[in-house]
């Protein structure tokens, strides 16, 4: 975006769109909570995300909440004869590069410990830099959040793991795969991040007074 | 930029309500999942404790388990050397429920594959690793330093049934986990096997399952069956054995005496015997002993330890000791025999022997049947086996001037002995033998002689006087038969030529016969035609017709 000497929000000019169908409306009720509906398809009108802020902190809250479980508790239970094991997300990790296969290792220490991480606390910069209406680098902000909601899903791979190895690997005393208790609180804390980073609305990043941000 | 004044404007539906978001009932929700969590997973970890074994064969860390009723109670988390280095401690974290087993009195061992004569045990640790198996205990007290057992106890307090214990002179083959056979069926086994503190018996503790231990009474006897009981005695060969499992491995039976009175409950802590086998365990119950004193003067061949004193056929006692000893003045051995006596098992006749010395010892009362005529005798009891026993028995009618002639010898009954059966029958043998040399063997061969010499007399005779006279005999009848042949060979000629004067007189009889026939036969057939001619006569000229 280039510099311009004012950089107007349809809320500045009082104005409001349809999300339904895009009607363009004069906002008389800026300043309040009133419910909005689109005169022309009834749709509700919103100006930002409903309840952005508290939402997205409420299902991040919830997310770290889970975290510690997810992540201390015992994932899986294996049973390769004659060894059984049960690991935590860390203890398979550190299992696959003891065994040598690191690449499998980096790959579940990225998508199962690094990643939800990343966005739990990346979320976390998000909420708290637009509730202070920070300037700092918004365009990298907005980027930072299109790619939280990219990767967003991918998290889910050992909870896809899991599920698989469960349903494939029964043969009974010699080798059996069983979930741990890991893995709803891991579940959990997967789509509560994604449901935080929908919640948040990346319009609120530019909600600075409406002042020209610093180039980001 | 469009007219802006001209826009529609939103409805406005409904006020906000200025209330908490609902949406913090998920933050509130999740932390309470966690906090569930992180509880329960504290709870479901139990106590840790360490269990000292002397090695660690097959107990691998994170692989090993706690087991009660083989059900998993907890894992092992480390196997470390102790201090010491003579043992390995095994740190265990046990279940959260499985916490009350950490008491003081548990029992931990581990448990492994093991072959032993009474079977195979711990198999399934051949594919599943070793484990440690637990006995809850029944103590309160906590405790999480425990020593581990070597084996697995032999008795677990879940199984119900007795413990006995018993004392024998000798453990023979029994070992801990021996069976136990109540009528051949395994009841039970030892527990415990150890030397009494004296080292003179073994004390054995049996476990005797539920419901077989109520069969364990007062008049139980406990008996040694391993085995084969092969016993040579002056009943014969006898072999018993349990089963083959005790053959190899040893066992204890046990049964009443008389089975119609198995008697009762036996007292707490009762100890019973332990007999060497069978027959001794069956045997009458001894009651009081007494013991007897015998003096054998001739062979005791057959008579050792153990060999029966028998009264009629009932098993009075038992022979001690055997012991030889020399007569300086007959210059002779002899034999003291020492031997327990039980008189309760002469039964109701018991209280009759006592009452012959009222108020005075057992002893004194047996003496008085010596008085008697009581004597004992060496008899054998089987010439197969050359067993012998000792027969009580009545050998003199009862001479008033004898009686009390012989005193109890400090309290042991002293039997006077009469020559052994063996010598009695060894007498009648010789007695058979020289009636056999009485017979005149002599004589007889002699007369036999004299009889073969008048037979070759008789038969010189015959030859010398009567052959000749035959001789002539059988020439005259030749002669006699010669002329008997002339005289038939004259008749011959005389008879047979065809001119000699018979052939001639005889052909003219012939047909002086045919002439009187056809005369016949012509006044036949006249009489015929002319049968009243025999009244009348014949009319002439009716002559009858011939040739």
């Amino acid at each position: 975006m280039t510099a311009h000497a004012r950089a107007l929000r349809a809320r500045d000019l009082g104005l409001v769109a349809c999300e339904a169908c895009e009607l363009v409306m004069t906002d008389p009720h800026r300043d309040t909570d009133d419910r909005l509906h689109c005169p022309r398809c009834g749709e509700p009108v919103h100006r930002r995300k409903v309840n952005t802020t508290a939402r997205a902190w409420a299902f991040l809250i919830a997310a770290l909440a889970l975290y510690f479980p997810a992540n201390v508790l015992v994932m899986m239970k294996t049973v390769q004869f004659p060894l059984r094991r049960a690991d935590t997300i860390w203890s398979g990790v550190v299992f696959l590069w003891e065994r040598g296969t690191w690449d499998l290792a980096l790959i579940v220490l990225v998508a199962s410990i690094v990643v939800p991480l990343v966005k739990l606390v990346a979320l976390a910069t998000l909420l708290v830099t637009t509730r202070r209406k920070s300037r700092f680098r918004p365009r990298a902000r907005t980027r930072l959040y299109r790619v939280l909601e990219t990767i967003g899903h991918w998290s889910m791979l050992d909870v896809f793991v899991v599920s698989l190895l469960t349903a494939v690997v029964q043969l009974g005393r010699f080798a059996s795969v069983a979930p741990g208790p890991a893995v709803l609180p891991f579940a959990g804390v997967v789509v509560l991040t994604m449901l935080a980073s929908a919640s948040f609305d990346p319009r609120t990043i530019w909600d600075f007074d409406g002042q020209e941000p610093a180039r980001g | 930029m469009a007219d802006l004044s001209d826009l529609p404007e939103p409805v406005v539906r409904r006020k906000r309500r200025h209330l908490p978001s609902a949406i913090w009932i998920v933050p509130a929700l999740a932390i309470l999942a966690g906090a569930v969590l992180a509880v329960r997973t504290y709870l479901s970890s139990g106590p840790t404790i360490k269990i000292t074994f002397e090695n660690a064969d097959g107990l691998d860390a994170d692989k090993a388990d706690v087991r009660f009723k083989n059900v998993p109670v907890g894992k092992v988390t480390s196997v470390d050397l102790a201090d010491d280095h003579r043992h390995v401690v095994a740190t265990v974290e046990l279940s959260r429920g499985a916490s009350s087993l950490a008491v003081k009195d548990s029992q931990f061992w581990v448990e492994r594959p093991r072959v032993g004569v009474g079977g195979v045990s711990g198999l399934e640790t051949l594919l599943s690793g070793a484990y440690i198996g637990v006995d809850i205990g029944t103590s309160t007290d906590r405790a999480d330093e425990f020593v581990g057992l070597e084996k697995p106890p032999s008795v677990t307090r879940d199984q119900r049934g007795s413990r006995f214990e018993l004392t024998a002179t000798d453990a023979g083959s029994l070992a801990v986990r021996s069976p136990v056979y109540l009528r051949r069926v395994s009841v039970g086994w030892v527990t415990a096997a150890n030397l009494a503190s004296d080292g003179k018996t073994v004390n054995l503790e049996v476990f005797v399952q539920a419901p077989y231990d109520k069969d364990v009474t007062d008049k139980t006897v406990f008996w040694n069956s391993s085995g084969l009981d092969v016993a040579l005695d002056a009943n014969g060969l006898r072999v018993d054995a349990q089963s083959l499992a005790t053959v190899v491995a040893g066992g204890i039976a046990f049964d009443v005496r008389d089975p119609h009175a198995p008697g009762a409950a036996p007292r707490a802590g009762a100890t019973y015997e332990l007999y060497p086998d069978r027959a001794r365990a069956m045997a009458p119950p001894e009651g009081i002993r007494v013991a007897a004193k015998l003096r054998f003067r001739d062979d005791i061949r057959g008579i050792g330890v153990g060999t029966p004193l028998d009264l009629g056929g009932i098993q009075l006692g038992v022979v001690d000791a055997v012991q030889p000893g020399y007569d300086d003045a007959t210059h002779a051995f002899y034999f003291d025999v020492t031997a327990s006596v039980f008189p309760e098992r002469l039964g109701p006749a018991y209280t009759a022997v006592t009452a012959l010395a009222p108020g005075k010892p057992v002893a004194e009362a047996l003496q008085t049947l010596v008085a008697r005529g009581l004597h004992a005798q060496i008899r054998s009891g089987n010439l197969v086996t050359g067993q012998a026993y000792v027969a009580l028995a009545w050998f003199v009618a009862p001479p008033s001037a004898k009686a009390g002639a012989i005193a109890t010898d400090h309290g042991a009954w002293v039997i006077p002995t009469e020559p052994g059966g063996s010598d009695v029958l060894q007498k009648q043998v010789q007695e058979i033998v020289a009636k056999i040399d009485h017979i005149p063997f002599d004589a007889i061969g002699a007369n036999v002689q004299g009889m073969t010499a008048s037979a070759n007399a008789l038969v010189g005779h015959l030859d010398r006087d009567v052959a000749p006279e035959a001789a002539k005999a059988f020439v005259q009848a030749q002669g006699a038969i010669a002329a008997m042949r002339q005289v038939i060979a004259s008749i011959g000629d005389n008879v047979a030529a065809p001119d000699s004067a018979i052939q001639q007189s005889t052909r003219a009889t012939l047909e002086e016969l045919d002439r009187a026939a056809y005369s016949m036969r012509s006044l036949a057939d006249y009489l015929e035609h002319h049968p009243e001619s025999l009244l009348r006569g014949r009319a002439s000229g009716d002559e009858p017709r011939g040739k």
